[in-house]
């Protein structure tokens, strides 16, 4: 990153403590302005808690952050103004209808009626939501209401943008959707995402901190990140039934650095120095459907950082 | 700083108008239940109160009643329910209000919501009663169900931010909520107590709100003791309320 470049999120040795748990231990980020930023780790990893302190929700133990240049201690309610916000949970109001929500949240931001109505109708479209403005959430799918958290995220039109596993429980399209949406606002708004999703990270980020423990573990753009893991041949191999007895094989190998099943697919990383015709061998060719390589993923490089998968 | 407590009472506000009969039929059962039962079945087994009518003598207390349990019920609750169920207290904290703001917002939703169920039951028992006030009387009395509601708004709040299993809340409703209230001379004057049990009963907030209400509504009046007590009450657990929230937020 270019010295000039202003960042526009920056945490400084940031910890959080609860009693005896540390769920954040001395991280030290910089996200530049207009960038997609995104935290990847495993659940519990502390993704949520570094977004909680950066969104002003809770104060960090020990550390210094600042958002859009204002310290997340001193200057919080300016904070505020800037950062738009989709929990991890639809925090919706139920009680109030789907475009109430979205008025109560431009009243806090003390936006005037004709600016709101114009915007609330603006987002209600794009998310697909006007036929259902005057429903109350509890009435609608779990994708239409992250839909909503989206919207009311954007009402304000902010310029930083906190996204706490944005996609979860939407369909590929509605995810699809979203995705090509947040892809829109890129150059303009600064983007930090949480995620345990390898492809969305991989689809919607410039950077990318892969976190584990409370601390981040690799940093980098998608790319440089998989060139960690790029000392190994990674392939996918399909066999009819006994997939399970045949990656316990696998793994007694010398030349295999790491084999699992994903999908009803035998995942295998082959040391550099292993050859594939050696693993064929171990596989009875009545049994084999099919073998292809392919590229790493940001799931390979956690699990060659960390010994583990990203949803274990 | 009061903008983004006035945007969630007037959600709060929005809320209750959308249910306005609900909640009115449903504030009205249980005093009137009480009225019914002592005021009405039991009064020709119970003699004039200080030659007051047993019926009438129970009217300011049931009025009084139902408005600071109104106003305990719907802050706990909504504190509880915003800040458990629905997270939403998460969502308004990532915008440009204090969590004052919120505290806030949410006693004075607590408050409206208990005067006005307060004056629902009100009117009714004195259309039931015939009971004649005097518009002055009428006024300081509503000074003390305002200080009372304002109270029991805070110590609803209290409870909400601090309580995090709903049978928990249910608990301190019937444990302490209700003994304080029912012994604050509800049904009874306070000179029923024994004299050496008088003094502490004295020293509970809610026999200044109970029994100065009533002394006011029916016989014009007013105590400064009791009134500064409910003053001094309704700023401690004001305090009190706001501290707790703010600290609890913050983790």
């Amino acid at each position: 990153m270019g010295v000039a470049m202003k960042n526009e999120i920056e945490l400084r040795q940031v910890t959080k403590v609860y009693g005896s748990l540390v769920a954040v231990k001395e991280v030290s980020l910089a996200v530049p302005k207009g960038i997609v930023f995104g935290l990847l780790g495993p659940n519990g990893a502390g993704k949520t808690t570094l977004v909680n302190i950066l969104t002003t929700l809770l104060w960090p133990t020990s550390g210094s952050a600042t958002i859009g240049g204002y310290d997340v201690l001193r200057d919080a309610a300016k904070i505020r103004s800037l950062i738009g916000v989709v929990p991890q949970e639809n925090n919706l109001d139920r009680y109030l209808t789907a475009r109430e929500n979205l008025i109560l949240h431009a009243k806090m931001h003390k936006m005037s009626p004709s600016s709101y109505h114009r915007r609330v109708d603006e987002l209600l479209s794009l998310m697909g939501l006007t036929e259902r403005q005057k429903d109350f959430p509890n009435k609608f799918s779990t994708g239409m209401q992250r839909r909503l958290v989206v919207a009311r995220a954007l009402v304000h039109d902010p310029q930083i943008l906190f996204l706490d596993e944005p996609t979860t429980g939407l369909d590929p399209q509605a995810k699809r959707a979203i995705w090509d949406y947040f892809l829109s606002l890129k150059r303009k708004r600064t983007i930090f995402l949480t995620t345990h999703n390898m492809e969305e990270a991989d689809f919607l980020c410039d950077q990318i901190s892969i976190i584990d423990n409370g601390s981040p573990i690799a940093f980098g753009t998608s790319a440089q990140l998989k060139e960690m893991a790029e000392s190994a041949w990674y392939y996918e191999i399909e066999v009819a039934g006994k997939a399970e007895e045949y990656v316990q094989a696998f793994q007694r190998l010398p030349f295999i650095e790491s084999s699992s099943i994903q999908d009803g697919l035998i995942q295998v990383c082959l040391k550099k120095e292993g050859n594939l015709g050696s693993l064929v061998e171990q596989i009875d060719l009545k049994d084999l459907k099919k073998i292809s390589s392919r590229q790493p993923s940001l799931e390979d490089v956690f699990l060659k950082l960390t010994g583990r998968r990203l949803r274990q | 700083m009061m903008h983004g407590a006035v945007c969630i009472w007037q959600r709060d506000m929005l809320v209750l108008r959308r249910n306005l009969f609900s909640e009115v039929a449903t504030v009205l059962a249980f005093p009137l239940t009480f009225f019914l039962t002592f005021g009405l079945g039991l009064k020709g087994y119970i003699q004039d109160i200080e030659g007051v009518p047993y019926a009438i003598f129970v009217v300011p207390g049931l009025i009084s009643m139902t408005a600071v349990l109104g106003a305990f019920d719907d802050s706990s609750w909504g504190m509880w329910f915003h800040r458990i169920v629905q997270k939403t207290i998460e969502e308004y904290r990532v915008n440009p209000i204090t969590v004052v703001d919120i505290i806030i917002g949410k006693i004075f939703s607590g408050f409206t919501s208990g005067l006005f169920k307060g004056i629902s039951v009100g009117i009714c028992l004195l259309f039931l009663t015939g009971f004649q006030f005097t518009f002055a009387y009428l006024a300081v009395y509503l000074l003390f169900i305002f200080l009372g509601c304002m109270i029991f708004s805070c110590l609803g709040s209290l409870c909400g931010t601090l309580i995090d299993k709903p049978e928990n809340l249910g608990r301190v409703e019937a444990v302490v909520v209700m003994p304080i209230i029912f012994l604050a001379g509800l049904f009874f004057p306070l000179s029923a107590y024994p004299d050496n049990v008088l003094p502490y009963i004295k020293a509970v907030p809610t026999t200044a709100l109970f029994d100065g209400a009533r002394e006011v509504l029916l016989d014009g009046k007013v105590d400064p003791v009791y009134l500064s007590m409910l003053g001094l009450s309704a700023i401690i657990s004001f305090a009190l309320a706001v501290r707790v929230f703010e600290k609890k937020m913050h983790g």
